[in-house]
């Protein structure tokens, strides 16, 4: 073992002991666990992050809320735009839209503009996410502001310090809109804590039967439909690559461990992975890069290879006027890549084999994959009951639709969880020693094995189908979210299908007090909300 | 090896409600009958889904074993495959992801 690799022992082992503590607090942290590390990436050798040199389009010009959060920012950096400006737009969008859209569960107008305000006298002083507006999941901590995970559970709950994540995105001069509306607990898609559907897909905002993904649906609703600049969900099963597919984002679903989790709402410890949904791969790494780093409450995030220069990775580079990837890179194609969305997926495949640097690899899966990520998908059942048990014991109803999967977790046994785990070791080896030893990165058909396994995922669109959005998912190595957005961006780079918006509703009553009197929404069933949780 | 039967209904019945009271969970607390205004299943909604649950998944996980080679095989798949938490995690602090 090398001293480096030493060290970083060292440093986990020292990190979990203080993370015995703290993670003993439940809701009321102790004060040691207050001030999460906002350094972000500026650890030993991760980069600062800094603004990408980018030019912006017209559309953005005449629109801040069309711009992507990047183009914002250098707007505002050459004098172009003022926050203010750009969070009254938004606000302006949300007072009338979000009645149909209900992307957020909390909107924190009067604090947005304070921030804005403040944000414009410091004249982009406050960090690369200077006077940007960004919504934040309902399971994120937010010092002072409601945090109800929609749930009964947490329905007067006010946490009183930000999750580390949040902390580190203000200190970068990011400002919270508000909360994004969710599935409750973080299950499904987003609907009340009875099973009401809430947010819609924004590109039919008239018909919320059309799936928007969740669990990440108001995050995602919210940069689609123009509420917000960029936003930040959690993937435990899917729930950031899946919305973003849905509505025409890039998300961008980091390693296990490279954004600490302290302050989200746990739903399953080994797979809750926070991480950004941006309306681009750039604005995927800026979030990201303010977002990664060790922070001392949570060990998950010790002893990490450093955060390599994610802005650099999403700049396209091109050479002699053709795009090309930054390094040669084979992408693993599955057999049954195909097996759906087949002609968009298609025409995909032909797009990206033109850039030069890609090689596609046909890929087999081992045999026992279908097992190995399907069946055993259930032992993430036991690590939502565990920290829930309080609950469970007071009042099961406080669950509400999503009830069953928390027993289930109670139906596990100690020796089939370990089983589980053991799965996962086998499971990893097959996927870096078998299938991807044949290839850098690997097109996904489902989110599932990488959550699993804790592997980052970049998600984003490659065309639509029937007019909603079609997206892929790309899997990498561990900590190598870099060649994961560069892929990304050397595909944006040839194409469109990420710049397109959705049509603003045509139907929204005037303001978000009108939300009785909208649509009335369809109902999930207990039975449901359990077959579809992440 | 021998199989033993299969359990009936109300077995299933009765062990899920003694593992749901040993763990401190009292199943009466939830409605009798469906409650829109909360949207929690039912007493019956969840003993049917449980019933499924725990003659499907559970059985599926506790049937695998890490393949191995060499006889008796129940003995060299205790050597394979130590469970890992945190796998991604685990290649960086044994120095995989380094190396790649």
């Amino acid at each position: 073992m090398s001293r480096a690799v030493n060290r970083r022992a060292f440093l986990a082992g020292s990190a979990a002991a203080t993370g015995a503590v703290v993670g003993g607090a439940a809701l009321a942290a102790p004060a040691a666990a207050h001030t999460p590390s906002s350094t972000g990436s500026t650890g030993p050798s991760g980069r600062k992050p800094y603004l990408p040199d980018i030019e912006v389009r017209d559309a953005a010009r005449r629109d801040p809320t069309e711009a992507t959060l990047a183009e914002a920012a250098v707007l505002m950096s050459r004098r172009k735009l003022t926050s203010t400006t750009l969070v009254e737009a938004y606000l302006d969008r949300i007072e009338t839209y979000d009645s149909t859209y209900q992307a957020y569960a909390e909107v924190t107008g009067a604090s947005a503009l304070a921030a804005a305000r403040k944000a414009d006298r410091s004249g982009g002083r406050g960090g690369v996410l200077s006077g940007i507006p960004l919504c934040v999941k309902d399971n994120y901590y937010t010092r002072g502001v409601p945090t109800r995970c929609n749930s009964f559970i947490f329905e007067d709950f006010v946490p009183d310090h930000d999750a580390t994540a949040v902390a580190r995105l203000t200190a970068a001069g990011g400002i919270v809109l508000g909360k994004g509306q969710m599935g409750p607990l973080a299950t499904t898609r987003a609907t009340t804590p009875n099973g009401t559907v809430t947010t819609v897909n924004a590109w039919t905002p008239e018909n919320p039967a059309t799936d928007p993904g969740g669990s990440s649906t108001g995050p995602a609703c919210a940069v689609a439909g123009r509420l917000a600049s960029s936003s930040i969900g959690t993937q435990t099963g899917g729930s950031i690559v899946q919305p973003s597919n849905r509505q025409n984002l890039t998300g961008l679903k980091p390693t296990m461990g490279r954004v600490s989790a302290h302050g989200v709402i746990p739903l399953s410890y080994t797979r809750d992975h926070p991480g950004p949904l941006a309306r681009d791969a750039m604005d995927a790494a800026l979030m990201l890069a303010v977002m990664a780093g060790p922070d001392p409450n949570d060990p998950r995030t010790l002893g990490l290879p450093a955060v390599p220069d994610l802005v650099r990775a999403a700049t396209p580079v091109v050479s002699r006027g053709r795009v090309r990837l930054r390094r040669a890179t084979r992408i693993g194609v599955p057999a049954d890549f195909l097996g759906s969305a087949a002609e968009v997926r298609g025409a995909f495949l032909g797009k990206l084999d033109s850039i030069s640097g890609v090689t596609l690899v046909d890929i087999t899966y081992p045999a026992d994959w279908s097992l190995l990520t399907g069946s055993f998908n259930d032992a993430r059942l036991s690590e939502r009951t565990e920290p829930f048990r309080y609950w469970l014991r007071e009042d099961p109803a406080k669950f509400g639709v999503s009830l069953l999967s928390w027993l289930q977790g109670l139906m596990l046994s100690g020796d089939e969880w370990i089983t589980a785990q053991r799965a996962k070791n086998h499971l990893l080896r097959e996927v870096l020693d078998g299938v991807m030893a044949r290839c850098d990165v690997l097109l996904q058909t489902g989110p599932v094995p990488f959550d699993i396994l804790g592997l980052p995922e970049i998600a984003f669109p490659v065309g639509f189908t029937s007019g909603i959005p079609a997206g892929v998912i790309i899997g990498g190595q561990p900590y190598e979210e870099d060649r994961l957005l560069e892929v990304a961006a050397a595909y944006q780079a040839v194409t469109d299908w990420h710049t397109r918006r959705p049509a603003d509703p045509v139907s929204a009553p005037a303001g978000r007090t009108a939300r009785r009197t909208a649509a009335v929404r369809p109902r999930i069933t207990a039975e449901e909300a359990a077959a579809q949780s992440a | 090896m021998s199989q033993p039967q299969p359990p009936t209904q109300e077995q299933l019945d009765a062990y899920i409600r003694t593992r749901l009271a040993l763990a401190g969970v009292d199943l009466d607390l939830l409605p009798a009958q469906p409650d829109p205004v909360t949207g929690v299943p039912t007493r019956d909604q969840a003993l049917r889904s449980l019933r499924s649950f725990v003659t499907g998944g559970p059985a599926a996980i506790a049937g695998w074993a890490p393949p191995v080679t060499g006889t008796p095989a129940a003995a060299y798949a205790q050597q394979a495959a130590p469970p890992l938490l945190y796998p991604s995690i685990t290649e960086a602090w044994t120095g995989k992801a380094d190396a790649r």
